[in-house]
């Protein structure tokens, strides 16, 4: 009863008029971006972050998470029609979608995402609703001890399932915690390692270093490759899916939504591990498996719904114990500071408003998305057929004066062309950025939780193990850390994130 | 890709790292370390220096170790041209005005590719600055003058 009053305290929330707006906006750009290869959600929501100060904080995350969600959904339509993902999620897509535009069901592929993207993003909503209220019951018995081991957690986790080495990912956690710490010491009131700039004795804004490391330093690899020429030669008769394709599909698109569902709430999971996993399951599952490659619609639908299901679920660990998933929602948590919200255990009780109304604004968004995405499509179509010679340096004015108007600040602008330089080197260098977010954003969070627990102690170490919360989930850390060292899952894993 | 004696990309990630580390052990050389009971504002930087340093010294060593691929050849074209429109941009933004910023920083950022046409890039970027104008000074009230003061 308690699930039910607050998912209508949540829709009251997100069907008043203005957050009904901020979504729509949040959704189509986030579809846009979806569409167009080459930038990212990350620094899309770092650009836009400067511009929701002036919103409440629910309509200020309700646009924010409808651009991560739109562009789930936008990538699927780049990848069935020029077999190039929109985003690394829908990588997957682009085997058996494109496989079907060639056979001349492009618009039978595009309906069957769409749907399955709607159904999972609907059930991943009351996943979500379910799945909040015994996980933020369980935080609110959180101290200062088990946050930090919960947080030392979400850390490992993040690095140990996401892309790229591990010891490489941990070092940039690290890093990310080191330039979490720049600025005035909250308890002592000393400046550290501000090198006497005024500007950073508040500490790094985490925007400019995002869309440096993301956002300027990709484009700059990107420019290093020579330019292909996407030909978009796509007609698309029908849209509406035959019931044979749906009886097919509908398997499939529950089967993903289940597995995307678990694996998003996962640290680290978020938008690339499900739809890859889903496609494998259905591959398995199959009578024929030959035909997947072959435009099979269950290796469209399935992953679709495991990809939509994912990145919504990949919310629950932000909105009960404010602990983010990925890069991604570490730039959320920022976005919730910077309004002035501590994230964190108690985050459910003193702003269910924002929490729920946020909830039932993913089902919303997800309507919206549903009904304003097909109709739209021939615009879609013309945005792919946008130069990138013309797109990046749009992309690079808006990150300049999208950083300046954070704190009206020149010196983030230099932050940020440092940070693009140093973005440039990691990606020739091999190394995943991620981390490094996730670093920075828990970095103060994570010194003020430890100084509290040897508070609480009196320096001693062993409290993290003597107390149970704690102990078992630094036990879940040592098993995660142990499970790396073995040669055999270490084999399962490079397959599992081979692209 | 280029073959190369040793691992370029684990012995720069290495050195990078024991770069950092090392700097933020002379930076905060003056502040308080305390012990764990009173952290003093030390402590912490410390401590992460540290691992960092232990991770820097493990990779630069796997990199003299290791015989693998080098890196790929650095590009300075896109690169500097990049870097030199933020810079401008962050130069130019204040005394000169957003109009004028916008316009040099995307014609600088246009020379990142030779795909681009002189004209078409003028054009452009004269268009992308009115809406930045538009979209930033007067819909979204950033404060920053349009013209030169």
């Amino acid at each position: 009863m308690e699930l039910f009053n607050n998912l209508l305290m949540g829709l009251s929330t997100a069907l008043e008029l203005n957050n009904l707006l901020f979504c729509l906006i949040g959704v189509v750009i986030g579809t846009a971006i979806g569409v167009l290869p080459g930038i990212g959600p990350i620094p899309t929501v770092a650009l836009l972050l400067p511009f929701t100060f002036g919103l409440s904080p629910p309509s200020a995350m309700i646009m924010l998470a409808g651009i991560f969600y739109g562009a789930q959904y936008g990538g699927s339509t780049t990848a069935i029609l020029v077999n190039v993902p929109g985003e690394t999620s829908s990588v997957v897509t682009c085997i058996d979608g494109h496989e079907m535009a060639k056979q001349g069901k492009a618009g039978t592929a595009l309906a069957i995402a769409a749907i399955a993207s709607f159904f999972a993003g609907t059930t991943a909503t009351i996943v979500i609703a379910v799945l909040s209220v015994p996980l933020s019951m369980l935080a609110l018995k959180f101290t200062a001890v088990e946050y930090f081991s919960l947080l030392v957690l979400g850390l490992i986790a993040a690095v140990v399932l996401a892309h790229g080495s591990v010891a490489k990912s941990l070092a940039m956690v690290l890093l990310g915690l080191l330039l979490g710490l720049v600025g005035i010491d909250v308890s002592s009131g000393v400046a550290r390692m501000t090198f006497g700039i005024a500007a950073l004795s508040d500490g790094l804004d985490f925007v400019p270093i995002a869309m440096g490391l993301f956002g300027l330093g990709e484009i700059i690899a990107n420019l290093e490759r020579p330019s292909e020429r996407r030909v978009v030669s796509q007609s698309i008769r029908s849209l509406i899916p035959s019931r044979a394709d749906l009886r097919a599909a509908f398997p499939a698109m529950v089967r993903g939504t289940a597995l995307g569902s678990v694996l998003g709430v996962l640290p680290g999971g978020g938008a690339a591990l499900p739809p890859f996993s889903s496609y494998a399951l259905e591959k398995k599952l199959a009578r024929d498996p030959s035909r997947f490659g072959k435009g099979a619609i269950e290796g469209v639908a399935g992953p679709e719904a495991a990809n939509n299901a994912g990145a919504q679920t990949s919310f629950i660990p932000l909105l009960t114990l404010g602990i983010p998933a990925n890069a991604l929602m570490a730039l959320m948590i920022g976005a919730l500071m910077m309004q002035g919200i501590q994230p964190g255990p108690q985050i459910m009780t003193e702003q269910p408003k924002l929490v729920w109304g946020v909830i039932a604004s993913m089902w919303v968004g997800n309507l919206m998305l549903l009904v304003i995405n097909l109709p739209l499509i021939g615009l879609w179509v013309s945005m792919l057929k946008i130069p990138y010679r013309l797109l990046f340096p749009a992309i690079v004015l808006f990150c300049c004066i999208g950083t300046y108007g954070i704190a009206n600040s020149l010196f983030n602008v230099w932050l940020m062309m440092g940070c693009a330089l140093i973005g440039y080197f990691f990606i020739k260098i091999g190394v995943e950025p991620a981390p490094l977010l996730l670093g920075l954003v828990l970095g103060p969070q994570f010194e003020e939780n430890f100084r509290r627990a040897m508070l609480i102690a009196d320096g001693d170490f062993t409290v993290f193990l003597s107390r149970p919360i704690s102990a078992v989930i630094l036990g879940v850390v040592a098993v995660l850390l142990l499970a790396m060292l073995s040669p055999q899952i270490l084999k399962t894993r490079k397959q599992a994130l081979a692209e | 890709m280029t073959r190369s004696r040793i691992d370029l990309q684990d012995l720069l990630f290495g050195l990078f790292l024991v770069a950092v580390a090392a700097g933020t052990l002379v930076a905060t050389r003056n502040l308080t370390v305390g012990h764990a009971a009173d952290m003093g504002p030390g402590y912490m930087p410390r401590v992460v220096a540290l691992a960092l340093m232990g991770f820097g010294l493990f990779f630069t060593g796997r990199g003299l170790w290791r015989m693998r691929i080098g890196i790929a050849p650095v590009q300075l074209r896109p690169l500097l041209a990049i870097l030199a429109s933020v810079g401008v941009f962050a130069l130019t933004a204040e005394r000169l005005g957003l109009a004028i910023a916008s316009v040099v920083a995307v014609l600088l950022a246009s020379f990142a590719t030779r795909e681009g046409r002189l004209i078409e890039t003028i054009a452009f970027a004269i268009v992308l600055s009115g809406a930045a104008v538009l979209l930033f000074v007067k819909l979204l009230g950033l404060p920053i003058p349009i013209w030169p003061r």
